[in-house]
Order: structure tokens, then C-alpha cells, then sequence
């Protein structure tokens, strides 16, 4: 133990569990407000920067989202201008006032340009304050990212082209997910993990335990079924006239059966963490593992109010199913196309689904950033004893 | 660093989850295999060659989703009035677009496909999914309308199911899109139903009358129905035929008939409940027999087993049951699985064709179109066969009466 001591001083101060995370004398967590004390990690304003990205892609999701519940796509005919005006020189009055699909598709173009310039300030805020190579690159992957998604979308509406809209909504939520893969890796959390190695963190105990492979797994399968529901759900919202019926209704099916395996994979994931935290708590005091379990929640409550919406979807889309109408009122729902509310909830479900797929993803990259920082510490300990 | 290398696996993994491709071509109507097997069954031929005959020579008439062109007979067609306008039509069809002013096109590819199909013939992509079944346009048969049941509907009921939609069903209400896109609408749909129907009564008259469906087939230009090069089909004696078929359908759209309903009598709270049970004596006596159907007080209870029209067609009509394995060729041609139709249970209310009045007395002496449910025969004088029209003001007070709570007005009492 006192080897580490010396080779690592870097954040001293840093008594408390990383996340505003302590350990109470009495053995169970606390989840404190105030935030660890600590030196201020390198590249807090990439950070914000990717934050404030976060911030924005989500209402460009709802938006994007509104556009194909709205079957807005083609509202705007043209593409980099409208309606032969430079994007950010169409008149205001009638884009405001105008008819609402058009309302839509030109504030979705607009927001979109506006996340391309904070795409591009962050990458100029990458290399001048971040230490880290690869974030740095990571930062270039978005810039080219959101590049190449207004581009899908441009020729989305040149080409007047379906399948395209539905690329563009499946790669509108990569994009998302690396917005949130850059806010992870810039976080005071990520930088904090390093200082696990001070013998004052609670997590050298003898307890200690971290997630062990299987969790990372399911993690990571967490993350590409959330991704196969939205591209499942794209292609239920982007279906081409001319599909099948069966095609279709095995795409439901195939939804349906994954959305109970995202369910049950969110659920497995968080036990398996409250087993870790309880463990460790008994044993060590150690609460590291409940920045882990907090966004393992965090997925289980969306993936519940997601399955919801899902099914509140389908209602507003198609009516109440045959085996639920179970009296007056169930059947006689009445489908109103283009009603507002149900409009919410559909694109609702879209930026829900989204959710679901980052906080997965944020998860993952804790559960990773987590194993590795302390079985690195754990491993030079195990090797002296 | 084994995170960045994470990083990129999963970029790379997630980029490849989607399958590319283009959209799937809509230039053409899909043809009407299903009704082409049904015709020729009985024939065990070859169904193929009608359908892609008849299919193009439909297309020369109707032209083409994206294109729709209206035959000259149909343009002028309709006294005053045409039965359909080549620019609400053009709104209507094509892909989704809006302009500038907010004006929408393609409305039916952004609000009727997905269930409808882009012929009309009920085969959309969600449509396995609806209970019942997206209806089938192409057969020109309507459930809910003002008019006898063999009639087509008017512009009115049509008018009257976009905006009510079709509570308890996946048909919606289009109350809230503008009443020129509804407009449009209504012509397409009359649009593709006379189309479907010239289709349907041409495939048949090429197999009964052509030879088509046989081993040999037409063999000569002169009786088959291949267009020549200049668009127009070898002889004039064919061409007078198609034109025949083409204005029946024309006429029938142009003609319905509709149901007279009578004066209904204005009764009292206490007149009203007696009438009611004067309604449900004749609900599940001998004469209209309604709960051998809809079970006793219209619970759903009855046990039954019968198809719709569009079922029956192209199963028990030609002697296949349902469940017969060579159903399955029909569904590889455009059928749903059958699925059994059940009286409705009337007791929770919600009639699909209007509560009011009205809607009801011609409910039941009409029944509904394509469906078991039978009108009832309507005489003066009361016993023999028929009721009388107090008769059936009687049983819908009584079935007024069945849906305390559905949202059903109780018929015009003299308060
Ligand atoms: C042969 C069986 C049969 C008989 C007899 C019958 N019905 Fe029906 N009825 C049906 C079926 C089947 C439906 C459902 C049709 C559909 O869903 O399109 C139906 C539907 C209805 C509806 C719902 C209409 C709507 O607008 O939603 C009412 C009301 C109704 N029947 C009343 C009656 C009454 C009253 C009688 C007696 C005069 C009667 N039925 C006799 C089979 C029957």
C-alpha cells in the first residue's frame, strides 16, 4: 500500500469517493451533494462545450423527430437554402408564422447549423486545452460527424428519398452517443478516477470489488440492442409504401422481443451493481461503484418509461389492439392523425429511445473507465502481498 | 489505450447495424394478383398473364401512382359536378411534399398507404396488424354510408368517415388536416376504388370471355388485351367492351341510392322506455333475431364462425376453407390471413357507422355491406316476414338503450 502512496500525490485532497459520493462511518452510502474537492481537471471548458452539445442534440432529436411525425421531411424543397434563401437569411416572419411543417423542418435546419458551430468550437477547444490525444481526435469524429449528418439530410431532401430520412434518424443518435461519450471522458468524474490510487480513496480495501467482466458485457450488449431498437423503430416510422405486411409485422415483432431484452439487461446490470455497492459498503466503505449504479437507475427508469411510450405510440398510431379493448372506453379510441399531444408522444418515444442509447452508453464508459483505473491499482498490490 | 480502441470498435460495429438501399419503387399500381388467382382458379391456369395484361392496360387508363390520369369517360362523367378533379387528384397523389403556403401533396402516401396500400388494396404494410382488416378499396364495397348496400357511398359519407374516423379501428379521424386535403382525399379514394373495380371486372371478362387462365390463352394480337405500340388495343370491338366496363363502374358512382328513413316518432321518457323494450322482445325474438348473432342483451356472447365479403372470395366462395393449406398461394398474392368476423358486441356502444338515429334505422335495414350482418326487410304492415319502420324505431331506442355509456344521444324524445 505505501508504494502507491508515493507514486501517486497527483489529487491529495481528494479524500472523499469520487461523485459526490461518501462513505458514512456507519458503513452505508451517501450520496452528498457537494462535490469533491479536488484540483480542477485540465479542459473544464471542453467539457462545457460538450455539454452544451449534449444540450442541444437532444432538442434536435425531438425536432428531427417532429419533422417525420409531422411528414415534414419534403416541407422545404431545397437544400443548403430555403426556398431559395440562404439558410440563416430566410425571412423570419415567415418561418415563424408560416405553415408548421414548414416551421419545423427550417428550425430543425437552423438548430442543426447551430450545432455544427458549437461542433466546430469545440474541436478549436480540444486542441488548445486537452492533454489527451485521442480525445482530441474524438472531438474531429464529431466535427466530421455532424458534418456528414447535415449532408444525409440535404440529400435526403434532394433525392426526396425515404431510406435516407431513416439513415439520417439512425445516425443522428451515434451522433448523440458520441456527444455524450466526449461529456463522459472530459468529466471531473473520468479525471477524478486516477486519484483512486490515493490510499485516502476508499476503494483500496480489502473488499474491493468492481464490476467484473459478465456486467461489462451486458453493458455493452445493453448498448446495441438500445441501438437495434432505434434502428428498429426507424425503419417501423420510415416503412416504404410498398413493404410487406409481413416484413412489417415481424419488424414489430423483432421491437417488441428486443425492448424486453433491453429491459431485462437494464435490470440485470443495476442488481449486479447494488449487489457490488451493498458488498462493498459491508466491507470496505468503499462507494466508488455508486457513480455506477446512479446512471444503472438512470437506464432502468427510462427503458420503463420508454416501454410506455412505446405502447402509447402504438395507440395513437393505430388504436387500441383487439385484446385490449376491454370495455366502453377502449373501444371506442379514437386515432386522430396529426393530433398534437399524441404527436408528442410518438416523437417522444424517438427521444426517449435516444436517451436510453446514451445513458446505456455512459454506463458502459464508466463501467470501463471504473474496472480499468482500479484493477490497475488493485494489480501492483496483488503482485506484493 | 484501450479505451480509444473501444471507441472505435463500437463506432465501426454500430455504423454497420443499419442495411442500406434505395426506396422501393412506387412508379407502377402493384396488379391485382389476389383477384386474378380467383378468377382463374376455377380454371387452374395461369394466372400471371391475365393479371400483367389487364394490369398495363389499367395503367393506359388510370396511369400511375405518381401520375394518375382520369379516362375521358370518367372526366366527363357527373352532371354539374365532375366525380373527379385532376388537380385535387394530383394533390392527393405522388410523393410527400408541402409547399411554401403550406399546401400538401402526396396526402395519401402520408396518411393512407401505410394501411391501404398504394393501390387501395388494403395490403399497406401495417395492415396485418389492424383488427379488422384495412379495407380493400379495389372492390368498391363500403360499409358505412347513407345509401342501399349494394350502392356506393356519396361524397357526403365518404366526407364523413375522414372526419369522424372510425372509433375502436386503426382508421382515424382527419377532423384536424384541411378540409382541401380531406377533399382531395375523397377523390383518390374514388379514384382508386373505380380503378380497382375496372381491374377486377376486366380481369374476370379476359378469363371468362378470352380464353385468359386456359393453357392456350388468347393466341392472336387481335383477342387479347396486349397493348400495341400506339397505346390502343388491336380491335376496336375489344376497346368498345373496355369501355363498357368502364362506364358501369362510372355509373355506379355516379348513382347511389340512398335509404329513405322516416320521420322518427317523438316519444316521452316513459314512451322511450317501453319502446326500448319493445326493442329487445324483437332483438331476441324469431323475426329480427338479432342475439342469435350479438348474444343475448348484445353481449358478444354467440358463438360464430363466418368471413367477410373479402375473405369469402377467394376462400369459401370457391369452395377452399380458411384454413386450407392453398391459402397460402392466395396470401403470396396479396391476402391477409382469414380471420374470422364476430358480430360486435353492441353492449359497450361505439356503433361504427354513427349513433344517432338516423345511422341506426338505416344500420338496420340496410346491414352493413361486405359483412354477415343483415338488413332487416322492411314491410307496412306488421307480421308475415318483414317489421314495420316503428318496429325498427323501436330497436334503436333499444339499442340506444344497450350503451348507457357510450356517448350515444337518445332519439329525439318530446321533452
Ligand atoms: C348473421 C349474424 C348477424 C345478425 C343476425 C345480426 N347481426 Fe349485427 N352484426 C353482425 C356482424 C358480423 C357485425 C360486424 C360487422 C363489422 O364489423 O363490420 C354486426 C354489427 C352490428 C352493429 C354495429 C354497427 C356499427 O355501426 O358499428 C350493430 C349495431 C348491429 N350489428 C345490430 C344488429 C341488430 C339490431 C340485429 C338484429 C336486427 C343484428 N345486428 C343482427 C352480425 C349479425
Amino acid at each position: 500500500m505505501m508504494n502507491l502512496l508515493e507514486t501517486d500525490n497527483r489529487t491529495e485532497a481528494n479524500a472523499s469517493d469520487s461523485d459526490g459520493a461518501s462513505a458514512s462511518p456507519g458503513g452505508t452510502c451517501s450520496l452528498s451533494t457537494g462535490s469533491a474537492v479536488g484540483a480542477a481537471p485540465p479542459g473544464r471548458w471542453l467539457h462545457r462545450a460538450a455539454v452544451v452539445l449534449v444540450a442541444m442534440v437532444w432538442p434536435l432529436i425531438w425536432i428531427g423527430g417532429q419533422v417525420t411525425t409531422y411528414a415534414a421531411g419534403m416541407a422545404v424543397p431545397d437544400w443548403p437554402g430555403t426556398y431559395g434563401y440562404n439558410l440563416f437569411l430566410y425571412p423570419y416572419q415567415t418561418w415563424l408564422f408560416g405553415p408548421f411543417d414548414l416551421f419545423i423542418e427550417h428550425g430543425h435546419r437552423l438548430l442543426a447549423a447551430l450545432v455544427g458551430m458549437v461542433a466546430i468550437v469545440t474541436v478549436a477547444l480540444a486542441w488548445l486545452v486537452e492533454p489527451r490525444r485521442w480525445v482530441r481526435w474524438l472531438t474531429v469524429l464529431l466535427l466530421v460527424a455532424v458534418i456528414g449528418q447535415g449532408l444525409l439530410g440535404g440529400v435526403r431532401v434532394i433525392l426526396a428519398a425515404r431510406t435516407l430520412a431513416m439513415l439520417h434518424g439512425c445516425t443522428a443518435e451515434i451522433f448523440f452517443a458520441l456527444c455524450v461519450t466526449l461529456m463522459a471522458v472530459t468529466s471531473r468524474w473520468w479525471w477524478q478516477q486516477d486519484s483512486a490510487k490515493s490510499p485516502r480513496a476508499p476503494t483500496n480495501g480489502p473488499g474491493e470489488r468492481v464490476p467484473g467482466r459478465g456486467v461489462i458485457v451486458a453493458a455493452s450488449a445493453l448498448v446495441v440492442a438500445a441501438y437495434l431498437q432505434v434502428v428498429l423503430g426507424a425503419q417501423l416510422r420510415h416503412v416504404q409504401p410498398t413493404a410487406s405486411p409481413g416484413g412489417f409485422t415481424h419488424l414489430v415483432a423483432t421491437h417488441l422481443v428486443t425492448a424486453v431484452v433491453v429491459l431485462g439487461l437494464a435490470l440485470g446490470i443495476a442488481w449486479r451493481l447494488w449487489t457490488l455497492v451493498r458488498s462493498r459498503t459491508e466491507t470496505s466503505g468503499g462507494c466508488g461503484v455508486l457513480a455506477l449504479l446512479k446512471p444503472a437507475w438512470l437506464v432502468v427508469s427510462l427503458v420503463w418509461l420508454q416501454i410506455g411510450l412505446g405502447l402509447a405510440t402504438w395507440v395513437s398510431r393505430y388504436g387500441v389492439p383487439t385484446f385490449a379493448q376491454v370495455g366502453p372506453r377502449s373501444s371506442s379510441y379514437l386515432v386522430k392523425s396529426q393530433a398534437f399531444v399524441e404527436s408528442l408522444i410518438i416523437t417522444g418515444h424517438v427521444a426517449t429511445g435516444a436517451l436510453v442509447l446514451v445513458t446505456a452508453t455512459f454506463l458502459l464508459l464508466r463501467m470501463l473507465r471504473f474496472r480499468h483505473t482500479r484493477l490497475s491499482l488493485l494489480a501492483p498490490t496483488a503482485s506484493g502481498t | 489505450m484501450p479505451l480509444s480502441r473501444h471507441l472505435v470498435f463500437w463506432s465501426l460495429s454500430l455504423l454497420i447495424g443499419w442495411g442500406s438501399g434505395c426506396d422501393s419503387p412506387t412508379d407502377r399500381f402493384p396488379p391485382n394478383e389476389l383477384f386474378a388467382r380467383v378468377v382463374v382458379h376455377p380454371f387452374s391456369g395461369e394466372f400471371e398473364r391475365a393479371s400483367t395484361d389487364v394490369g398495363r392496360l389499367v395503367e393506359s387508363l388510370f396511369g400511375t401512382p405518381d401520375s394518375p390520369s382520369i379516362p375521358d369517360r370518367l372526366l366527363a362523367a357527373g352532371d354539374g359536378e365532375p366525380l373527379l378533379d385532376p388537380q385535387r387528384l394530383a394533390r392527393a397523389s405522388g410523393p410527400v411534399s408541402s409547399d411554401r403556403e403550406g399546401l400538401n401533396f402526396g396526402i395519401y402516401r402520408a396518411q393512407c398507404v401505410v394501411c391501404h396500400g398504394l393501390s387501395g388494396d388494403g395490403f399497406g404494410p401495417a395492415a396485418a396488424l389492424q383488427n379488422p382488416y384495412p379495407r380493400d378499396f379495389r372492390s368498391g364495397v363500403f360499409k358505412y354510408k347513407s345509401t342501399t348496400r349494394g350502392s356506393k357511398p356519396t361524397r357526403d359519407d365518404l366526407r364523413r368517415l375522414l372526419v369522424h374516423g372510425i372509433p375502436g379501428t386503426g382508421m382515424p379521424s382527419f377532423a384536424r388536416q384541411p378540409e382541401d386535403d380531406r377533399e382531395a382525399l375523397i377523390d383518390y379514394l374514388i379514384y382508386l376504388s373505380i380503378r380497382g373495380e375496372v381491374e377486377r371486372r376486366l380481369l374476370a371478362w379476359s378469363v371468362e370471355e378470352l380464353g385468359y387462365g386456359e393453357a392456350d390463352g388468347p393466341t392472336s394480337a387481335e383477342d387479347s388485351l396486349v397493348l400495341l405500340d400506339s397505346g390502343r388495343l388491336a380491335s376496336d370491338e375489344l376497346a368498345e367492351q373496355v369501355d363498357e366496363i368502364l362506364e358501369q363502374v362510372v355509373d355506379s358512382w355516379l348513382r347511389p341510392e340512398p335509404v329513405a328513413v322516416p320521420t322518427p316518432p317523438t316519444w316521452d321518457v316513459s314512451e322511450l322506455a317501453s319502446a326500448a323494450a319493445r326493442g329487445r322482445e324483437l332483438f331476441h325474438g324469431p323475426l329480427a333475431n338479432c342475439a342469435s348473432c350479438h348474444g343475448t342483451d348484445g353481449d358478444g356472447s354467440a358463438v360464430t364462425l363466418d368471413f367477410d365479403d373479402w375473405t369469402k372470395e377467394f376462400t369459401t366462395r370457391l369452395g377452399v376453407a380458411p384454413s386450407d393449406p392453398i391459402v397460402r398461394d392466395f396470401r403470396r398474392a396479396g391476402a391477409l390471413r382469414p380471420r374470422p368476423i364476430s358480430p360486435r358486441k353492441l353492449s359497450w356502444g361505439n356503433f361504427r357507422g354513427g349513433s344517432d338515429p338516423d345511422s341506426l334505422y338505416r344500420l338496420l335495414t340496410v346491414g352493413i355491406a361486405g359483412t354477415p350482418m343483415p338488413g332487416l326487410l322492411v314491410t307496412a304492415e306488421p307480421g308475415g316476414v318483414g317489421v314495420t319502420p316503428d318496429q325498427v324505431w323501436d330497436l334503436v331506442a333499444y339499442l340506444q338503450s344497450l350503451s348507457a355509456d357510450a356517448p350515444a344521444p337518445a332519439p329525439r324524445s318530446a321533452e
